[in-house]
């Protein structure tokens, strides 16, 4: 047996001081081998002796809360899924867009032509049977730079087209920047009253004579 | 499986003496079916080998004591996981590894610099700073002390892949076996790397030994 061997199972011996008789023989005649077991026996003792620490006190309190925190986080799981983060991020995604549709809707300063308008809301709605003309007509109601019918014999609400005015008229109809017609009843039937533009902040004030059928701004009031 | 299953059974039946005789596979079996009783048992039986283990792999008491908590809060968070085909020794020895090498990885992104090493020749190896104490010798405790605090220095001292394999063999006592199971290395490379270390310990403990 070399002494390279020897020395390599003088290492890797469980117990330095528990070698095998072979090994034992060859040490009791090789001076190499004997300092090499001597010194490596040293060493495992060395190494082997540094004292050991022990866990503290609290170790298993600590661990106790520690271990209580992690459960409590597991049981938060699904909160930091990515299936769940990514249904967050869609819904938050169309309830921005929705709320931005709608801010960018009542900020708006796009005008609705009154044609349109009246066209979009008239459209849908059932109408009853004699009034319902089958061609649809162009719209009565318009702005001020559409004549008034001053012919009409029939003194009706209804009379045009149908529609009846209060449903045809949307809310939207009557903008500041548009001005409008406005229907007076009289005991002498029914006059279109040209309505002159409202201006931000002031209203102007109507003065309507008998027998004229325009207006005249005669002060603003705010 | 199903055995195993039976005998936490059987441990939650026995109580505190059935639980201290129980083996660490039965404890693991009980900690998978949520007996703490059988968890704060394994802590028991671990927690001071694991503790040291690590203080001798990073020497830094608190931040051992730390990851040996780490430890255990891994082997409960993951039991259900857990095979039987080896010791449990080892597995938890693994985990603790692990935990220390990542912890010297971090610290070593860090650049932490010793106080008793602080530079380092050509070849980037640390030069040891030893300076002689002219002052008398008062007692063996203080002897001994110093000769723990070197075999510390000179254990932090090794490479990553030597320390783990030189504390688990003397330090903690682990067969090759256990250790090649542990590192996840074949018997021949713990051998090996074990050989290396001891000879890099004889070097700078040569004035101990």
């Amino acid at each position: 047996m070399s002494c390279k061997y020897i020395q390599k199972r003088i290492d890797e011996a469980d117990k330095p001081d528990l070698l095998p008789f072979d090994v034992s023989e060859h040490i009791g005649v090789c001076v190499d081998c004997q300092r090499f077991a001597t010194e490596r026996t040293a060493l495992r003792a060395l190494v082997a002796a540094g004292s050991r620490v022990t866990a503290p006190m609290n170790f298993d309190a600590v661990l106790k809360a520690r271990l209580a925190e992690v459960k409590t986080r597991r049981s938060f799981w699904w909160l930091g899924s990515p299936a769940l983060l990514r249904l967050g991020a869609a819904t938050a995604g169309v309830v921005v867009a929705v709320f931005v549709v709608q801010f960018t809707g009542l900020f708006s300063n796009k005008v609705e032509t009154p044609e349109r308008s009246l066209l979009s809301e008239a459209a849908p709605r059932p109408v009853p049977g004699p009034f319902v003309n089958p061609p649809a007509p162009p719209p009565l109601i318009t702005t001020a730079k559409t004549q008034p019918d001053h012919g009409n014999s029939r003194p009706s609400r209804l009379r045009r087209s149908g529609i009846p005015v209060e449903s045809a008229l949307p809310a939207s109809f009557m903008t500041a920047e548009d001005g409008g017609v406005v229907l007076l009843r009289g005991r002498n039937g029914d006059m279109d009253v040209q309505m002159p533009t409202v201006s931000v902040g002031a209203q102007p004030l109507l003065y309507v004579t008998a027998g004229q059928r325009t207006t005249r701004t005669v002060g603003t009031s705010f | 499986m199903a055995a195993v299953t039976h005998q936490a059974q059987a441990i939650e039946v026995g109580g505190s003496r059935a639980v201290e005789a129980a083996s660490d596979h039965e404890l693991l079996a009980a900690i998978r079916d949520g007996d703490e009783v059988a968890f704060q048992e394994i802590v028991r039986r671990y927690r001071n080998p694991i503790t040291n283990f690590v203080y001798r792999m990073l020497d830094d008491y608190d931040r051992s004591v730390e990851l040996a908590q780490e430890t255990f809060i891994r082997v409960y968070t993951s039991a259900s996981r857990y095979q039987a085909n080896y010791s449990f020794s080892t597995y938890i020895y693994r985990i603790a590894t692990n935990l220390a090498i990542s912890e010297l990885r971090r610290r070593k992104r860090r650049k932490t610099v010793s106080l008793f090493s602080p530079f380092t020749n050509d070849d980037g190896e640390a030069i040891e700073i030893d300076p002689p104490d002219l002052n008398l010798l008062q007692d063996e405790t203080l002897i001994q002390d110093e000769r723990r605090r070197a075999v510390a220095r000179a254990i932090t001292s090794l490479p990553q892949k030597y320390r783990a394999a030189i504390v688990l063999r003397d330090v903690e006592g682990l067969s090759y076996d256990q250790i090649a199971e542990t590192l996840r290395l074949s018997e021949g490379t713990v051998k090996s790397r074990i050989n290396r270390a001891r000879n890099l310990l004889k070097e700078k403990l040569s004035a101990y030994i």
